[in-house]
């Protein structure tokens, strides 16, 4: 089902920040990952219980550029910003990826702007025995069998020769590289993950080439209370490939 | 303003390749980075050294004004990671020629021991030493522990802390974004005053051909084809007036892949394949590793990205129409360069006598040729000039 989102463009302590909405309902605030080629589509039934934003990153998608967004906090501070002004007191916050990164960065220091949250295939953990993957290490033509076990899930691939595509890929290359090009985590980050004090569920795909499954036993460890719900077969992208973990996430924060 | 002719000066550059591929290297689609140094053999290093060495000893003796090195990591094209130390073994061999050091990327070094590494060649050659600053290629940026994404802006950082170290007697302190000095005080300090030439070597992006105008720099095109390189100058020579800085034709140094020999044919069958090997083998890389993410604009990208999709194989007729590259006949060889020069108003030329696996007899030929017979041709140029001015002037 193809959602209608309304465009709407803040500016964000001076940053141009596009950020998308539809549904009725309860805020759910979805925080996008380190690539945006796979679209929204799969947040539809979300948006049949709760108001759903999706918000560009500063260097992603219709946001600006920022040069000087080159650390976690950058994106707190952006995104504690963004709710002022939204006027949104509490949401629910649903990170994948970099943007689970962000989201667990934010509710060990802004619990109380939380009523739930939801990290998928987060990144950001140190884990030696089972590391995330060196995205800048991969080929682009290599890169889709890491994202998802069923690539017909991520819809029709992109055309290398399509110029706007490659200039935008690189674009969200360079954003991400300004902030992970010489660590993809946060060494100090598992320090305070028991300040999370909100209800808390990790979605994860079992086949995940990216940022491994086995990861999730370090997050539900450091993170009190915390739920994990995993899919198979399913990639780093589980909510494109399974509508069954976008339905659990509803449900998490419906009940 | 200054002409060409007034200061012609020759410099041979030797990038000093790793020659030595397997058979199957075609199957790697790059040669920088990734290509496994498995494939280094020690005992042909060293012969590649003592070789390469000999020859820019040999250029220092035939005349040549300097002796250019570059720096590279990771990579069969450069047999010089740590240039620095290649100048300096150079030193106590040679006499005369400048010792240009084109040069190491600013941002793989700490900008204070850039400044004492320079300093010691300079004092250690009695003033002989000459340098570029690179930002260093793509490649660089994945071999080394550097953000490429904040590349430019660091390197303009590492460039002051660089002049200042070279222009204000220490110590003095620097507080920047990437770099922090409490005593910046480097020992020794160059011998020429306050620090030897400097140039920016670069591919004409415009952000380095700015910094050169804004400092009054000369600028070091790297191999380009020719209509790239001459907007590059001719930008420079439009924008450093705008900086108080009077443009000279030594600020416009330029590269040309350059085969001297009896007669054109000659010339050409002995040089074509090794000019092939250096197209086709010792720069093939792949797009991603030329352009690091943030290394240049998405507007760049797409531009290069443009270029390149237009382009075939190997294309001889094409290489020797867009690129500084001649072969052939002292006269012929002369008569381009002097073209070039011209047209670019440059009177630096970095002459490639060694040309990617060149054996060691068609180098000595090359060299030794373009001494004797190339450049006596050029600076007849420079007097009969001179002396038509003079005419022009009304004077004996």
């Amino acid at each position: 089902m193809a959602v209608t989102w309304k465009s709407e463009e803040l500016t964000v302590n001076g940053v141009k920040t596009q950020v998308l909405s539809a549904g009725k309902g309860d805020p759910l605030m979805f925080w996008h990952g380190a690539g945006t080629g796979g679209g929204w589509d799969f947040a539809a039934p979300w948006t049949e219980k709760f108001k759903v934003y999706i918000p560009y990153h500063p260097g992603w998608g219709g946001s600006a550029d920022d040069t000087s967004m080159t650390t976690t906090q950058d994106f707190v501070m952006h995104y504690l910003e963004l709710l002022d002004l939204m006027k949104l007191g509490k949401i629910n916050l649903v990170g994948l990826s970099m943007g689970g990164w962000f989201a667990s960065t934010f509710a060990t220091q802004h619990s109380e702007r939380l009523k739930k949250l939801v990290l998928v295939a987060p990144a950001g953990l140190r884990d030696k025995a089972h590391p995330t993957t060196d995205i800048f290490r991969i080929k682009p033509e290599e890169l889709a069998p890491y994202l998802a076990e069923n690539l017909a899930a991520l819809g029709p691939p992109p055309d290398p020769h399509d110029l706007d595509f490659v200039v935008n890929s690189y674009r969200e290359a360079t954003s991400f590289a300004r902030l992970a090009w010489e660590r993809i985590y946060d060494v100090k980050l598992p320090k305070y993950l028991h300040r999370i004090s909100v209800p808390t569920l990790f979605i994860w795909g079992k086949q995940d080439k990216i940022v491994p499954e086995a990861q999730s036993a370090v997050w539900t460890k450091l993170v009190k209370g915390s739920k994990l719900k995993t899919f198979s077969p399913a990639g780093h992208l589980v909510l494109n490939e399974k509508p069954e973990a976008v339905k659990a996430v509803r449900d998490f924060l419906a009940a | 303003m200054a002409k060409w002719q007034d200061d012609l000066q020759f410099y041979t550059f030797h990038f000093m390749h790793y020659t030595d591929l397997p058979a199957d290297q075609k199957k790697y689609d790059s040669l920088w980075v990734d290509y496994s140094n498995k494939n280094f053999d020690a005992k042909k290093g060293h012969a590649f050294y003592q070789r390469y060495m000999a020859e820019m000893v040999l250029a220092d003796r035939l005349g040549y004004d300097g002796l250019a090195l570059n720096e590279h990591h990771n990579t069969v094209y450069s047999l010089n990671p740590v240039v620095t130390l290649m100048a300096a073994a150079l030193i106590p061999q040679t006499h005369n020629a400048k010792i240009c050091v084109f040069g190491v990327p600013l941002n793989l070094e700490m900008p204070n021991r850039l400044a004492e590494a320079y300093a010691m060649l300079d004092v250690m050659s009695n003033g002989r030493l000459e340098i570029a600053l690179p930002l260093g290629t793509g490649m660089e940026y994945w071999a080394n522990s550097i953000n490429p994404a904040v590349a430019r802006a660091r390197f303009r950082e590492g460039l002051e802390v660089l002049l200042q170290a070279w222009t204000q007697d220490g110590p003095t302190s620097y507080d920047g974004e990437f770099y922090s000095y409490r005593y910046l005080n480097p020992w020794p300090r160059p011998m020429q005053k306050p620090h030897p030439k400097i140039a920016i070597v670069g591919t004409g992006s415009p952000e380095t051909v700015q910094i050169a105008a804004e400092r009054g720099f000369a600028y070091s095109s790297v191999f380009v084809p020719i209509v790239a390189q001459e907007k590059t100058f001719q930008k420079l020579r439009q924008e450093m007036p705008k900086y108080g800085h009077e443009f000279t034709p030594d600020k416009a140094i330029f590269n040309a892949i350059v085969y001297v020999a009896e007669t054109d044919e000659i010339a050409e069958r002995e040089c074509k394949e090794h000019v092939q090997f250096f197209f086709e083998d010792a720069t093939r890389t792949t797009a991603r590793y030329l352009a690091p993410p943030g290394y240049i604009s998405g507007e760049q990208l797409r531009m290069r990205a443009a270029a390149t999709a237009s382009h075939g194989g190997f294309d001889w007729e094409a290489l020797t129409q867009q690129w500084r590259v001649v072969f052939g006949t002292p006269d012929k060889v002369a008569n381009t360069l002097a073209k070039w020069c011209e047209s670019a108003n440059s009177s630096r030329v970095l002459v490639h006598h060694h040309i990617g696996n060149m054996p060691h007899w068609k180098v000595v030929k090359n060299m030794t040729l373009f001494a004797e017979e190339v450049i006596p041709r050029l600076r007849s140029k420079k007097k009969a000039t001179a002396k038509e001015s003079r005419v022009l002037a009304g004077a004996k």
